[in-house]
């Protein structure tokens, strides 16, 4: 679990530097009782003012409906009479803030708790306010970026979209050679009118305030405006999720869907078309299923780190396919991360001095290195390995460990124990900030499947200072197909 | 003019909403008096809808008798809330009722003008709401002030589609009875009205008061006062000179320029307000209908 715990633990410090970076908390040497009553209460003020991302993946929003057909038979009905039919119908709709709303919305779905009842009702009706686009339109764009009208772009094509994707549309075809493929295709107009959504920053800082009044809203807007600005362009996505492709090419349970290249554009993704039983339906599966299915997922998500040195930071479990025996296909890689060597050795190096060396001090200055604490903190390292503790339980020890809610939400109140000591003296540097989503999303993603493995074991055989051997079936047949790749793809 | 201090506008956003949802019908038995191929309809839907309805109460209260009507009979200042929500809720039920939901409510507001009569303590003038007089410049008002701020902030319309709009509305007027050879039928009719009618225009003292707590209602949530701010510069800022001037409020050349980058920024608030709006139960239903009908 290695990296996901760090990754977790970082998401503890980085809630506290997002204070710091307000300014309502400053690391400082011992202070007077007065000093700490007073820092006391701005911390306390300043609790839950995290980076958004930060903020309580115990929990999924239960709505963020991505599926039309999950929208309600009314909205089924009226779906045609409402499909956006030109740019300027994209404009009314999406544009003038509401785009940019919307992403927010997105964004805060991982935040539940931070909201305010008035904005989360206002996102989600946001979501629903969308309709599609009209065969035309979405024709129309396709026809623009690929220089061919979609039923000649392709063999076939599905004029009737599947779902709704982020700030567009899927859509089903079968490529000239055959292959059945999904069609992610842009809504007309929208990166120009998010672009000059984004440039308000007046009126987003407003927003933001209003939307999440407890967090750091410049870590947020920073965060907001990053986010958008990436997903605008479909190629950044293309060529993270072909990246993924490239690499788990073959792997016995891990699937990730190639990216067609000659087929997308800025506007339009092609990737071969996936179909599965969606998270949901796991709770009828047995549990069996269920641990296979995190096993995999478990295995992708530090696989990714240790090796691709990439993370995927969209932990929804809207994207992800089952297909039984363990199989998941990973969807959308809109939001893909890439850590140096440099970045990456304090984390494992964390892990090692932790949870195999059994090193206190090291672990210590391996957090010193990474910049998630301040050097010579005046801080007895017991005190620190206390409080970081808690996001290593399920890789100290070998053994089978079940994860559970309770498990996630704990991890999630540490993360939030701003009256720990180390909260004035700790920080988490821009680059590390992407890991606490997923690592707060995976314990919640795992929680929810009532996952049993001995974690232990699958983290040992991933961790690159330890190589160990093949715990499981999956882990056998995955060295297989390793030790017959031809060479591990790296970034 | 009575005394005494105004509510607080809590519930505005809401009250709105609830008017809007109910006004917009479900089966409607025909389409109305306008209807979703007219230019009404577009026009009353268009994101610049809160500066028209704002904008347009700062016109009609320069009419010391409209003021008056308003001040010495309604429960305005123990209700704002309520009695614009009941405007609102009437023009909505116009707008886009079927033709017997609009004659209702038309018959129902000039029972209520029955009892609307007084005299007006600053002019010493005699005034009856069901003056037509009166409720042509309350018309006019209206129909300037979406022309206005469709204008100015809004998808903008042409000039042909600017008569059609002022030509349609005219039904608005006779409604509540006014005769219609008075009705102004073309935008150039409705500019030489306006002109004509200043000189019976004033800021009356009830004017002042009412205008400046619209403009800073109290009590409104936090959120939608910060956007207030934008929408009631907006609003002034889309008044002819003249009316300013009354007012005494200052050009928006000297405070906050009207330049291009204002006016999208204005417009942006504008879409973030449309986004709490719908919000609100049943708005979005009640758009989707009209989209249905209009796309249909």
């Amino acid at each position: 679990m290695a990296a996901a715990i760090a990754g977790t633990a970082l998401a503890a410090v980085g809630a506290v530097s997002a204070l710091r970076r307000t300014g309502r908390l400053r690391a400082g040497p011992a202070v007077s009782a007065l000093g700490r009553r007073t820092r006391r209460l701005r911390v306390e003020r300043g609790l839950a003012a995290l980076g958004l991302a930060a903020r309580g993946g115990a929990r999924y929003a239960s709505s963020a409906p991505r599926l039309f057909a999950a929208a309600g038979e009314q909205r089924e009905k009226l779906r045609n009479d409402l499909a956006l039919q030109t740019a300027e119908d994209v404009a009314a709709t999406l544009g003038t803030m509401k785009g940019v709303l919307m992403k927010l919305g997105q964004m805060a779905s991982y935040v539940n708790d931070g909201l305010t009842p008035a904005a989360r009702r206002t996102l989600s009706r946001l979501q629903d306010s969308v309709p599609p686009m009209s065969p035309e339109l979405a024709a129309q764009v396709v026809t623009e970026e690929l220089g061919l009208p979609p039923e000649r772009a392709f063999a076939t094509w599905d004029p009737e979209p599947i779902a709704a994707a982020s700030i567009g549309q899927v859509h089903r075809a079968i490529t000239h050679d055959g292959r059945a493929v999904a069609v992610k295709v842009q809504y007309p107009g929208i990166a120009e009118t998010i672009e000059a959504d984004l440039g308000n920053v007046a009126l987003l800082r407003r927003m933001l305030k209003i939307t999440v009044p407890s967090q750091d809203v410049d870590a947020l807007l920073a965060e907001l405006r990053e986010r958008v600005t990436e997903e605008l362009d479909y190629r950044r996505e293309a060529r993270n999720q072909q990246m993924f492709a490239d690499y788990y090419r073959g792997h016995p349970t891990i699937v990730v869907p190639e990216i067609i290249g000659e087929l997308s554009t800025r506007r339009v993704v092609t990737s071969e078309l996936a179909e599965g039983a969606r998270f949901a339906e796991l709770a009828g599966w047995s549990q069996a299923e269920r641990d296979l299915a995190a096993e995999t997922i478990y295995r992708f998500v530090f696989r990714s780190l240790y090796e691709a040195h990439a993370f995927n930071g969209d932990p929804h479990p809207g994207n992800y396919l089952f297909h039984g025996g363990g199989r998941v296909t990973f969807l959308d890689f809109g939001l893909v991360k890439y850590f140096t060597d440099d970045e990456m050795r304090p984390l494992a190096a964390m892990v090692k001095h932790l949870c195999l060396d059994n090193d206190p001090e090291a672990f210590r200055r391996a957090m010193e290195e990474a910049g998630f604490l301040v050097r010579d903190a005046p801080l007895p390292t017991e005190l620190v390995i206390e409080h970081m503790a808690v996001f290593y339980d399920t890789v100290r020890v070998r053994g089978p460990v079940t994860m559970t809610g309770d498990y996630a939400a704990a991890v999630t109140r540490r993360f939030f124990d701003f009256r720990s000591p180390l909260a004035a003296y700790a920080a988490i540097p821009r680059s590390y900030v992407i890991l606490q989503r997923i690592n707060l999303g995976l314990f919640a993603l795992l929680g929810d499947l009532s996952a049993t493995a001995d974690w232990r074991r699958i983290a040992e055989e991933i961790w690159p200072f330890f190589q160990g051997p093949p715990s499981t079936p999956m882990g056998e047949a995955e060295a297989a197909w390793k030790s017959g790749r031809r060479r591990p793809a790296r970034t | 003019m009575s005394a005494g201090p105004y509510a607080d506008a809590a519930g505005l956003v809401e009250r709105s909403a609830a008017a809007y949802t109910a006004a917009v019908p479900d089966r409607p038995e025909d389409d109305g008096y306008f209807g979703p191929a007219s230019v009404t309809w577009r026009v009353s839907g268009d994101l610049s809808a809160p500066v028209a309805g704002l904008r347009s109460l700062l016109m009609q209260a320069l009419h010391p008798l409209a003021m008056a009507g308003v001040d010495q009979h309604s429960a305005w200042r123990r209700d704002p809330v309520g009695r614009l929500a009941a405007t609102s809720a009437y023009t909505a039920t116009v707008t886009y009722g079927d033709r017997a939901d609009a004659e209702r409510a038309a018959q129902r507001v000039r029972v209520i003008h029955e009892h609307v009569r007084g005299v007006d303590t600053v002019t010493g003038l005699p005034y009856a709401a069901g003056d037509p007089a009166l409720l042509l410049w309350v018309h006019a008002a209206l129909v300037d002030s979406a022309l206005a701020a469709i204008d100015l902030f809004g998808t903008r319309i042409g000039e042909a589609d600017a008569d059609r709009y002022v030509a349609e509305m005219a039904v608005a007027a006779t409604l509540l009875g006014v005769p219609r050879e008075m009705v102004p039928a073309t935008t150039a009719a409705l500019g030489r009205y306006i002109t004509d009618t200043r000189q019976d225009l004033r800021c009356t003292p009830a004017a002042a008061e009412s205008m400046s707590y619209l403009l800073d209602p109290p009590g409104l949530d936090k959120e939608i006062a910060e956007l207030w701010q934008d929408i009631r510069d907006a609003a002034v800022a889309a008044l002819p000179d003249w009316a300013r001037d009354m007012y005494g409020y200052p050009a928006p050349s000297t405070l906050t320029p009207l330049t291009p980058a204002r006016r999208t920024e204005i417009r942006q608030t504008l879409g973030v307000l449309d986004a709490v709006f719908l919000a609100e139960p049943g708005v979005l239903e009640a758009r989707q209908r009209l989209t249905a009908r209009m796309r249909g």
